[in-house]
């Protein structure tokens, strides 16, 4: 089977040991520990529940530390990522040296911090010179020092603005009065007129009295002196200076980029260790020792005993069956070639512990429906040629490695179905297919398409009749799947002359059989009879089930297609000799975007039929993934 | 009724180029607006997090497909009528069969492109709350898209019974 049989282990050690015993099972990788207090109604009562809080709080406040600085310091890493990133190795002894050197990460840490808040200052009071150079920029062309502004024994001067459209009328008041008063207009800026107003002041309530009317806002520079020019300068020099500083900062932060390695290591072992220390909390204590409980692959449980046997003597294990209520994790166990469309099936619903692993089942027709929707064979080989070289060379890992097997898989099935509907991007290279071409035979092609889907769907059918006699209904998996596949099969037979006749006895055997037995749960007679005829409606379900498998042959249509169409806009341009060159990298660019367009519409195509009509039949998923104690890292190899 | 016949002269042609023109122009259409709605949904998810463009670029390109479908139609019935090399004579009623091939894309693919791109907006969701469901954000636009795949199919299959 492929889902992966897991006992239930339980564990009691001595407290001083458990470090030791913790660190080789996080080494050992194959342990998802239980949470005991949730379940102290089990006769766990009398037991303390377990922790080590301390250490898990000094090592976040370390981890937040070296995060703070990464994400700092990620802002100047000028260097560029490669899109796979290989993972740093790191020996023992260097990772000791690393843990252990605590004035290093301060030191980084501190620097940062110190570097980040001379940024924010320096952006404060930046953004306060800027404010004084606006305030000061209408005043410019005033020759007079700010200082001398004011008052003197008889005379009294003023800087502000008003609207321009008083302007007018202030100055004619000022005329028409003969006041002892001088305005002078500095500058226009906007809507406002700036003005410097010079009275003497017997006439000063007059003067205000007008400045009133025309709306007056008074501007003091009371703690400069000089010319506003000479002060802008000044501000100007100070703002460049602000600008060095920052210069010599970004240098310095610059500088620090070169740690950005050590922290990466840092995070990845304090996160290991944080791991370790975090599942304390779900053991059991008392006075002298601990107690856990797990779930362990039952194949890994000898090793475990054996990996405790070399850390101590002074324990005791158990591993017992699951029972009916335990919610047991799942972890799954397919052959290699297996193991990337696991992938898939998890995006829909990881698999029911008590229920049936699809993925082996799944993959060769999502191989095969994903090549016929592409079906080119050249877009195969480059497909498969850009996938492997990635696979080969940067070695990427997790969710990409899934997705670049997939697509190498993906690129051999289309590169066959390319080859045997004749496909050899598009039209341009003209190669005999190797069976027919689908543009001349489009019935054929259909109906091969659909055969295809009955096959699909009659997988999952079987599928659950199987589910059905595991758990023991028997006559379940007959009266729902073997009926219900004559019925279908029956009809399918009566299309075909030479088979015809056992297929109405086969028809008219399965729809009696679901007539009678499909609502066999229902008492009144009456009621089961007429649901069972509803059953039977069931048919033009798998109908549209099976029709629906007709978007293999309209997506293998639109990718021969589209490539037919740029291969005809192509030709149309190689009259000259600039022309063919022009052809040939519109060629190259609008086959490669054909392949990509080609490939996000088998993607997507291919898991809907393995989702709605084939997973619909008879998976069940909800299931948690297995999630062992283990060592798991970002940036350093494990 | 025989002056009309004549006036129209004896070539359906132009109703062929109606019928690429409806499978082209009304499935583009659709597309446009398609990718535009889900296009503006994900610009949403991108000012929040920008590693996810992508993501949400993948989920933008679905509704694009119809106007590539009725582009494909478009090409198809150029190809039978001669457009790319000598035109063929065309009798009014091929003319008008062609055409007719030319309506299921271009109306399944503008009103199925629009609706895609609504469940792609609605997916730029998915992503931006639990990138991790993001397969599932992408199966709920592709269910809107059978319709269009079988459209072009039919339009196809249609097309394909014309003989000239």
């Amino acid at each position: 089977m492929a889902i992966v049989k897991m006992k239930k282990a339980t564990m009691i050690a001595l407290q001083s040991e458990k470090n030791e015993i913790l660190d080789g099972l996080q080494k050992f990788g194959y342990l998802q520990i239980l949470n005991l207090e949730e379940r102290k109604e089990q006769g766990f009562e009398e037991l303390e529940p377990d922790s080590d809080n301390e250490a898990v709080g000094r090592l976040e406040t370390k981890l937040s530390q070296v995060k703070y600085s990464l994400d700092f310091l990620s802002k100047f890493n000028t260097a560029k990522k490669p899109l796979f990133a290989q993972k740093i190795q790191v020996d023992e002894s260097k990772r000791k040296e690393y843990l252990n050197n605590e004035g290093k990460l301060n030191e980084v840490y501190e620097s940062c911090r110190s570097i980040d808040s001379k940024f924010t200052e320096i952006k404060s009071s930046e953004t306060k010179l800027n404010n004084t150079i606006t305030q000061l920029n209408p005043w410019l062309p005033l020759e007079i020092s700010l200082e001398d502004i004011g008052s003197t024994q008889n005379t009294n001067s003023l800087l502000g603005f008003i609207a321009g459209k008083y302007e007018e009328e202030l100055s004619t008041a000022v005329k028409a009065e003969d006041l002892h008063a001088y305005l002078e207009k500095v500058s226009v800026e906007k809507e406002n007129s700036y003005f410097l107003v010079v009275y003497h002041l017997t006439c000063e309530e007059r003067i205000t009295q007008l400045l009133k009317q025309a709306g007056w806002t008074k501007v003091t520079f009371s703690e400069y002196s000089g010319t506003p020019k000479e002060n802008v300068n000044r501000l100007l020099k100070e703002k460049e200076e602000l600008e060095s500083k920052r210069a010599e900062l970004t240098k310095q932060a610059e500088n620090l980029v070169s740690e950005v390695e050590f922290l990466e290591i840092l995070y990845d072992l304090l996160s290991v260790e944080k791991d370790r220390r975090s599942v304390v909390k779900d053991f059991v204590k008392t006075g002298k020792t601990f107690m856990l409980q797990g779930w362990i692959p039952e194949k890994f449980a000898d090793n475990m005993t054996k990996l405790l046997d070399g850390i101590t003597d002074k324990y005791t294990i158990s591993f017992e069956d699951p029972s009916e209520e335990d919610e047991i994790p799942v972890l799954l166990d397919n052959p290699k070639p297996v193991k990337p469309y696991e992938m898939i099936t998890d995006l829909y619903s990881v698999p029911n512990a008590r229920g049936i692993d699809p993925n082996v089942f799944m993959a060769p027709f999502f191989v095969v429906f994903f090549g016929m929707m592409v079906t080119d064979a050249v877009y195969g080989i480059f497909m498969s040629a850009v996938t492997g070289y990635i696979l080969y060379k940067y070695k990427p890992q997790g969710g990409m490695k899934s997705m670049m097997w997939i697509m190498f898989f993906g690129g051999i099935s289309t590169f066959f179905w390319g080859g045997i509907f004749g496909g050899w991007l598009g039209d341009l290279i003209k190669v005999k297919p190797w069976w027919f071409n689908p543009l001349e035979e489009p019935l054929k092609m259909l109906i091969f398409c659909l055969i295809l889907g009955v096959a699909h769907l009659y997988t999952g059918y079987i599928l659950q009749a199987y589910q059905n006699i595991r758990s023991g209904k028997i006559m379940d998996a007959i009266y729902d799947q073997v009926l219900w596949l004559m019925l279908l099969t029956g009809l399918m037979f009566l299309a075909l002359p030479n088979l015809a006749v056992i297929g109405k006895y086969m028809a008219i055997i399965g729809a009696l059989g679901t007539v009678i037995f499909a609502a066999r749960s229902e008492k009144n007679i009456f009621k089961r009879f007429t649901s069972g005829v509803l059953a039977l409606y069931g048919v033009s379900g798998f109908l549209g089930d099976v029709l629906s498998y007709s978007r293999l042959f309209a997506l293998c249509l639109a990718t021969g297609v589209i490539a037919q169409v740029f291969n005809a806009m192509g030709i149309m341009m190689g009259g000259s000799i600039i022309g063919k060159i022009i052809m040939v990298a519109f060629l190259a660019f609008a086959h490669v975007f054909n392949t990509a367009l080609g490939v996000l519409g088998a993607y997507v195509h291919t898991s809907r039929l393995q989702y709605v009509e084939f997973f619909g039949k008879f998976y069940e998923g909800e299931g948690k993934p297995f999630n062992p104690l283990r060592i798991r890292t970002k940036y350093i190899q494990e | 009724m025989e002056n009309l016949m004549e006036f129209m002269g004896n070539s359906g042609l132009w109703m062929a180029f109606l019928g690429s023109a409806i499978a082209a122009g009304l499935a583009g259409c659709g597309s446009a607006i398609g990718v535009g709605i889900a296009g503006q949904a994900a610009a949403g998810v991108v000012t929040e997090d920008p590693s996810k463009f992508g993501k949400t670029l993948l989920l933008q390109a679905l509704p694009g497909t119809q106007g590539i479908y009725g582009l494909l139609i478009g090409f198809l019935i150029w190809s039978k009528i001669g457009v790319f090399g000598t035109i063929q004579p065309v009798t009014i009623e091929q003319g008008l069969m062609l055409m007719l091939a030319g309506v299921p894309i271009g109306i399944v693919g503008l009103i199925s492109a629009i609706y895609q791109g609504k469940a792609s907006a609605s997916s730029c969701g998915i992503i931006a709350k639990r990138p991790e469901e993001f397969g599932k954000g992408m199966i709920y636009p592709a269910m809107v898209e059978t319709y269009a795949v079988l459209a072009l199919l039919a339009s196809f299959l249609m097309l394909n019974g014309i003989k000239l």
